[in-house]
């Protein structure tokens, strides 16, 4: 294994098929599930606060919140991150201390977001949004500011390297990205040298995360500077635009390398492969550009954005569902039907997480339309559907893949207390966007730290439901802990 | 709007269920993968012409006529909303019922949000309040009342107490 090799040994690539940095991946879960029950109770706290049963000042509540939504998208993507190095590496021979380096950086922006946040007072909310982060109103100061952000700018640092060796070991292979992506199979009906469906997913995140960060740097950057020389300015819609287009692809990143454990594992519990198709190819290069193309819909309040993206802000909110729902989801349950599949922990919550993540669009793709967003914008209808496809869709796919990472060598069955966690975890999860879907409905804005008394029952009915998922995160965090020093993979 | 579209958000998310539920209810047989292939692309090609065809009645519907048309409104009455840390001036605050009002909106120092409330408590309409640049939107209110202004984009840590009234008459 490679995380016993020497250091000598970690500078080259590792043989194909071997697992280098096994023990980084099964730390970076490990850290994953740890942090997710404790941003989960911070969630708690402002659900809580807001329905009036927990005093929290407005100043902490807003520090809350944004360690909440920065914490949230750097577990969802680390450990995507880790699942798609664990199962990349099963195809090309990546280089080990990559991913160690990544996950330094990642640990270190974590403490300067923490030390901004809680020590510095900073609160500008995980987006960052400029010009806020250096009009704090007097409340922190630009050093606070500055290490926020260049806290993210560290883990972001760290997902470049990530990105530029997973694509440097898949151009090692393959020859370059395009055949990665199965485009002489799409275009020609080439059947020679198929890439599987785990390095056509990883080609088409490579893409469109690379571009991702490189803008979100340079927007942060542009943020660094602009707080201690002013006039090193840049439009507001500019930087609205840069920050939307990062934050975007990143989270949406965290679910498309999430789900590579979708494609690795299911197989091994229907004895179904799963395979890259001309559909399957054809689907993923439509994502490669439709996760490009569909930011605008976070601006279509800005009435002064060219009409011609918002529009492609609504329409390819919609078309981004189809591959989704057309082929990854559609594909797992035919899939299922008479497979005769094991049901175990494992292959319940990658199900789960996917249709988690399904069900989990349906209200985001409606509140891209742009007549519908004009009334749900800002409100808690957005933190419903993000949390549906992120904590039953994205996290469940991560419980499932550690699930599996530490399953017993005999068949285990779906029982006793994995049962009752995945189903605790599932009915919270569920309930708590439902409850924001509701608030949303109710018109109650979001990013609020006080409510009016007419919303606190939606509040107080989310709380109940938060208790119940972080129980059934704990559970099923508990149980990979605990199997964590000597797993008995099969 | 809003219930309607809850409403129509959790019956499709509850269909969606209902189709994994019911692979899950029928994955305990063990039969050919050949047999369950048979018709498996010709469904989802069912599947996606279907949707396609849905999202182009849904687009067609909703963008038509399109949403931001603001000369379309006729005999209008202007307003002006700025936003600053944490206060909105907004001028006149007094407008009729039955005209189409133009709000025009910005900010002079972060990103804000101006959303118009109804007097139970409904969110009318938005837009953002953005430095340096005029978002314009078009609302022509049907009943007299005050109608309370919140700020829908987060700005700092009296975000929720950044509160105005427009008096409809």
């Amino acid at each position: 294994m490679a995380e016993t090799a020497s250091l000598r040994d970690l500078s080259s690539p590792t043989a194909v098929g071997a697992e280098p940095a096994l023990a980084a991946v099964k730390l970076s879960m490990g850290l994953g599930g740890l942090v997710l029950v404790l941003l989960m109770l911070l969630g708690l706290c402002m659900r809580l606060s807001q329905g009036g049963s927990l005093s929290m000042e407005p100043t902490l509540f807003y520090q809350v919140m944004t360690a909440h939504g920065a914490g949230m998208v750097g577990t969802a993507a680390l450990t995507g991150a880790a699942i798609m190095w664990f199962f990349l590496a099963r195809h090309v021979q990546l280089i080990g201390w990559v991913y160690w380096l990544m996950l330094i950086l990642f640990l270190l922006g974590v403490v300067l977001i923490l030390g901004a946040i809680f020590a510095g007072g900073f609160a500008g909310a995980w987006t960052f949004l400029y010009p806020l982060p250096a009009h704090s109103g007097g409340v922190w100061e630009p050093g606070a500011a500055a290490a926020f952000l260049a806290g993210l700018i560290s883990i972001g640092v760290g997902f470049l390297l990530f990105y530029l060796e997973t694509g440097r070991a898949i151009i090692a292979r393959y020859g370059n990205l395009s055949r990665a992506l199965g485009w002489p199979l799409l275009f020609r009906g080439s059947q020679e040298d198929v890439p599987p469906p785990t390095v056509v997913a990883s080609a088409a995140v490579i893409v469109f995360n690379g571009i991702g960060i490189v803008v979100g740097a340079a927007v942060l950057v542009i943020s660094l500077i602009n707080l201690y020389a002013p006039g090193f300015a840049i439009a507001p819609l500019l930087g609205k635009n840069m920050t939307y287009f990062f934050g975007h692809v990143f989270i949406n990143a965290t679910i498309y390398m999430a789900v590579i454990a979708v494609y690795k594992i299911i197989p091994e519990y229907t004895g179904r492969p799963w395979k890259t198709s001309r559909v399957f190819a054809a689907a993923w290069s439509a994502i490669l550009l439709m996760v490009l193309a569909v930011y605008p819909h976070h601006l279509l309040q800005d009435t002064v954005m060219p009409g011609w993206a918002l529009a492609i802000g609504q329409v390819v909110s919609y078309a981004a569902g189809l591959p989704l729902i057309a082929v990854t989801a559609f594909s797992l349950l035919v899939s299922l039907n008479r497979s005769g599949i094991r049901w175990d922990l494992a292959s319940a919550l990658l199900v789960t997480g996917v249709f988690g993540w399904t069900a989990g669009t349906i209200p985001a793709i409606i509140d891209a339309i742009i007549v519908v967003n004009r009334v749900m914008h800002n409100t808690l209808w957005v933190p419903g559907h993000f949390h549906f496809y992120l904590l039953i869709g994205e996290m469940a796919m991560a419980f499932g893949f550690m699930a599996w990472l530490t399953r017993a060598r005999a068949t285990e069955g779906l029982s006793g207390t994995g049962y009752w966690g995945l189903l605790a975890y599932l009915g919270g999860g569920i309930g708590v966007s439902v409850t924001f879907l509701v608030g949303g409905a109710m018109s109650v804005p979001r990013r609020w730290a006080v409510h009016l008394p007419e919303w606190v029952v939606q509040d107080r009915v989310g709380s109940l439901f938060a208790v119940l998922s972080i129980i059934g995160a704990l559970v099923l965090l508990g149980r990979f802990m605990t199997r964590f020093a000597s797993p008995g993979r099969a | 709007m809003q219930p309607y579209v809850l409403v129509i958000s959790l019956v499709l998310m509850v269909v969606v269920a209902a189709a994994f539920w019911w692979a899950a209810r029928h994955s305990g047989i063990d039969a050919s993968q050949a047999k369950v292939a048979g018709n498996v692309e010709g469904y989802r090609g069912g599947v996606f012409w279907g949707l396609v065809l849905v999202g182009l009645v849904v687009t067609l519907a909703t963008l038509r006529p399109w949403p931001y048309d603001v000369s379309a409104a006729g005999d209008t009455v202007s307003v002006t909303a700025t936003g600053s840390q944490w206060s909105w001036e907004i001028a006149p605050q007094e407008v009729p019922v039955g005209r189409p009002v133009v709000f025009k909106v910005t900010s002079n120092d972060v990103n804000h949000g101006f959303g118009v409330y109804d007097p139970d408590g409904t969110m009318l309409f938005q837009t953002q309040a953005m430095p340096g640049y005029v978002n314009q939107v078009s609302y022509t209110f049907t009943k007299p009342g005050k109608y309370r202004v919140f700020c829908m984009e987060y700005c700092g840590l009296v975000h929720h107490d950044m509160l105005d009234e427009i008096n409809v008459k």
